[in-house]
């Protein structure tokens, strides 16, 4: 069933629209595999994404209400790297399928997903990339305590193994410039060489010995060929870049790492968590303070005069920082690294008719074009500075663009739309969900992490992944009415531990609100509530699957049928469910997302296709997810009971078990019991 | 809505234990919101006999339907003609006692067997708990005793209540059964009407009800409308 309304705000918030709950919903299966799958095909970069994205699906999370957001990028990095040897084997090279030849200059995230893209659509993609290391800025300045080269890898080999063709050392420009590119036989050609230039200041003593830009610092510490630095450094800058800069340089061994921003604390464009870290790294922060000049002996740095900063944007908003030139501070310093921005690198169009003002390619945003034909610009080279997954996002639009117009001749235009989001979950909504602490991995202590260039975050082990799926509240997955049948017998919202569901006429689950326990469906007198997760079909159909898969199951006494709360295993070796184990075991076991969603009739089922018994093991004593659904469930294991009682078959052959510690802990022994109970009965 | 209440299940088998396919119908209105004969009961009822019949190594079809209100013809058709194409042997149908009398006059060689017990006509007082609130007698008295039915909530249907047996609000035959003339003299309080009370019900025509014979109503504005006939 299709989502009938605003999207998850999850989804709505990744640039690639990456439907966070999918994934999620599959890591809760166990399908760790179907989670790459489907991750790679949203981003490329999903290993890089795993460990350095911003996630804004995070900030977005509606469970940021109830508690705290789902740990979206830590189970994105679970899966991948849970899945490394499948990942090997599923490359699969691609045989050029179309004759045009795509040129990209620039190897960063965006240009590279371009490239993927057009590879796996059979255009042959031949990426140009002047330095050593592809991956732009990924491969060259993002340090290695946050990105290690070997997770970058990962998605780069991915993107070649399809059959792109990287060219690295290749600078286009002056020689080999746009027009030969053209002459060479590429049919399109598109740029996306990104910010890879640090910007400097106009300030007296600036070319001083031991001034040094963030960039070209930032490259020679991830090319691992260190930097000779003095006692005490100062970082201008406010982003993210200087908050790299700093933490790089408390690795290098510089004890005194001072960070100045223009940006008072609050209005600092690093992230938040980053600029925690980095103070608890023990680099000190300077806040709203401009600088004024470098001061110098014998040309080489000795500190930096600082302005007060009063204001960093005007009244427009624009960024036009004013100061209080009377109220000035000196450090002292033996570094001073320049971390205030980026330029672009625009020796690529020298001699081609692309035109550029100042330092920003002229450029067309919905169709991506160029001021020449058949020359595309995508990524930070024409947006600006952004983050990782958008460049992602900027690479797949390239590829789009570039795709239709070699189809047609024609442009595509692409609108940038943000597409309609769920907002946030209504308060009466949110304080009805049970609150779960999420699972957080502490980080290495801050005096470990400064030792060296390690990674400084660890992912997640299984169970806590599939315990931090778990909070996943899987918006708008929820129940549907069917018109047609729903009697409006009010049941469901009696039923609704949430207060959800309403009747006018007939039912309605508003689902924005439904937070998809299944419960009305469950009780529903007419049948008439579908689910979209996880359908009232599925037990059945899941039963059959298995029984199929047997073979003789008559010779199998008992064969218990078990519907097992998904939710309570700590590794996937429970969840998934083959007719191999069944046979073996005599226990078929069903995988239910809350068992509290099985209806009398899915209760009956099993009987009626040759089980000897049911046992339903549902969560921990008061740990279901949603509240209520314990008693409901109990009622309806009573009524199945007495119904078998009515027809002589025994309400003893249903067993209600609850977890007790985890599923690996306690469920062999309850099937245990449950057996010796029907041996004893006589089968 | 009418309520009922399905029959036991050893009751149902023995019913259909000598037709090898049987059909259940469900009704998607007061069957249904009583819990008694909706999609959902159907399905419960095919599976417990389903398994009751394996159990006993008999070879039965149970099959399952339901529709809108088995009390109108246009959605009965639907059964009618189902019945005919799959060679249903037997219907089982979880209406009320309406609509198992009209299936069961539409399906001429098929028998028709009544899946529930229709109990009465009643109100959910709380979510699981139904009560009568209304006998269909055929002529109405409720403006006489604050909207409160003697005939169907009385235990004797007296219409100049309480009798002897009413203590604390409670009638004699239970403990759980509410007065129902102790029920309309706090009502009539509330409304300030309780002096109407001194006034005598006189004894009833009690014709409109079932002694009178089978009852009818007829609108002639709904009947049908030949085709090609000029309208007046």
């Amino acid at each position: 069933m299709e989502d009938q309304v605003a999207t998850a705000s999850c989804m709505a918030a990744c640039p690639v629209q990456t439907d966070t709950r999918r994934y999620v919903e599959l890591i809760t299966q166990g399908k760790y595999e179907e989670a790459l799958e489907f991750l790679l095909d949203a981003n490329p970069f999903s290993s890089v994404c795993g460990r350095i994205c911003h996630h804004p699906c995070e900030q977005q999370c509606r469970r940021s209400k109830v508690d705290a957001p789902v740990g979206l990028r830590m189970l994105k990095r679970f899966v991948v790297e849970n899945t490394r040897e499948y990942r090997l084997l599923r490359r699969k090279w691609i045989e050029p399928s179309r004759e045009e030849k795509v040129a990209i200059i620039g190897s960063g995230p965006a240009g590279l997903t371009a490239a993927y893209d057009l590879a796996k659509l059979g255009f042959g993609a031949v990426v140009y990339e002047k330095n050593d290391l592809p991956g732009g800025m990924l491969g060259t300045a993002i340090p290695r305590y946050r990105l290690p080269w070997a997770v970058l890898k990962e998605d780069i080999d991915d993107i070649l193994s399809l059959g792109v063709d990287v060219r690295t050392g290749y600078e286009i420009g002056a020689g080999i410039g746009i027009n030969e590119l053209r002459e060479a036989g590429y049919a399109a050609i598109l740029i996306a060489t990104g910010l890879s230039e640090s910007r400097t200041l106009g300030i007296p003593g600036i070319d001083s010995e031991g001034v040094l830009l963030a960039i070209p610092f930032l490259r020679t510490v991830a090319g691992g060929r260190g930097a000779s630095l003095g006692e005490r450094v100062v970082v201008i800058g406010g982003g993210n870049v200087a908050i790299d800069v700093a933490r790089c340089a408390r690795r290098l061994g510089v004890e005194k790492v001072t960070l100045v921003s223009l940006e008072s604390w609050e209005e600092m464009p690093a992230w938040k968590w980053e600029i925690e870290e980095t103070v608890q790294e023990g680099v000190e922060i300077q806040n709203s303070w401009g600088p004024r000049s470098v001061f110098t002996e014998d040309g080489v740095v000795r500190g930096l005069e600082l302005k007060r900063c009063t204001a960093v944007f005007d009244e427009a908003g624009r960024f036009n920082p004013s100061f209080d030139e009377g109220d000035v501070s000196t450090l002292l310093a033996d570094n001073i690294i320049i971390a205030i921005g980026q330029w672009s690198d625009l020796t690529c169009i020298e001699g081609s008719a692309v035109k550029a003002a100042r330092d920003r390619l002229e450029y067309e945003p919905e169709t991506l074009t160029t001021t020449e034909e058949g020359v595309f610009a995508c990524g930070e080279v024409v947006t600006g500075p952004g983050a990782a997954v958008e460049a992602v996002r900027d690479g797949h639009r390239a590829a789009k663009a570039i795709v239709h117009y070699l189809d047609t001749g024609e442009l595509l235009s692409q609108p940038v739309t943000k597409p309609p989001c769920l907002g946030d979950i209504p308060l009466d909504t949110a304080k009805k969900i049970k609150q779960r602490a999420p699972v957080i991995p502490e980080l290495a202590p801050a005096d470990a992490r400064v030792r060296d260039f390690s990674e400084i975050e660890r992912g997640f082990t299984e169970a806590e992944a599939l315990a931090e799926a778990k909070r996943c509240l899987a918006c708008t997955t929820g129940a549907l009415a069917d018109e047609e049948k729903c009697a409006g017998c009010l049941t469901c919202v009696r039923i609704c531990p949430f207060g959800v569901a309403t009747v006018e006429e007939t039912a309605a689950m508003p689902q924005e609100l439904c937070q998809a326990c299944g419960l009305c469906a469950a009780e529903c007198p007419a049948a008439a509530i579908a689910l979209k997760r996880f359908g009232t079909n599925r037990m059945r159909e899941e039963i059959e699957g298995l029984f199929a898969g047997i073979g003789m199951r008559e010779d199998i006494h008992p064969l218990i049928v078990s519907y097992c709360c998904l939710f309570e295993v700590t590794s996937r070796k429970l969840v998934r469910s083959e007719p191999s184990d069944a046979a073996r075991t005599g226990v078929a076991r069903v995988m239910v997302p809350c068992v509290a969603r099985l209806s009398v009739v899915d209760i009956l089922a099993p009987f009626e296709l040759g089980a000897d018994c049911v046992v339903i093991i549902s969560c921990t004593e008061g740990d279901c997810l949603y509240p209520t659904a314990e008693e409901r469930l109990s009622a309806r294991v009573r009524r199945a009971k007495s119904i078998l009682d009515e027809i002589g078959l025994g309400g003893e052959r249903i067993d209600h078990w609850r977890t007790e510690r985890s599923a690996e802990v306690s469920w062999s022994a309850f099937w245990e019991l449950s057996k010796r109970k029907l041996r004893a009965l006589g089968g | 809505m009418i309520v009922g209440e399905r029959k036991p299940l050893l009751e149902l088998k023995g019913f259909i234990e000598d037709y090898r396919k049987v059909l259940i119908v469900g009704c998607g209105t007061c069957a249904t919101v009583c819990f008694a004969g909706g999609e959902s009961e159907v399905k419960v009822l095919g599976s417990a006999l389903r398994i009751a019949f394996l159990r006993e190594g008999k070879e039965r079809e149970i099959l399952e339907d339901c529709v809108t209100r088995q009390c109108e013809p246009e959605f009965v058709d639907k059964v009618t003609q189902r019945v005919a194409d799959e060679k249903i042997e037997a219907v089982l149908s979880l209406a009320c006692g309406v609509g198992v009398n009209f299936v069961a006059e539409k399906l001429e060689e098929v028998p028709v067997f009544p899946g529930i017990n229709t109990k009465f006509f009643g109100a959910t007082v709380e979510p699981g708990v139904w009560v009568e609130m209304c006998a269909g007698c055929g002529n109405c008295i409720l403006h006489l005793t604050g909207g409160i039915c003697p005939v169907a909530r009385c235990s004797k249907s007296i219409l100049n209540g309480p009798c002897g047996g009413s203590s604390d609000g409670k009638c004699e035959i239970s403990p759980d059964v509410d007065c129902a003339w102790a029920l309309i003299i706090k009502r009539m309080k509330k409304l300030g009407t309780l002096d109407h009370l001194s006034k005598m019900i006189e004894p009833r025509d009690w014709s409109t009800s079932l002694h009178g014979g089978p009852r009818r109503v007829v609108h002639e504005e709904l009947k049908p409308v030949q085709a090609g006939r000029e309208q007046d």
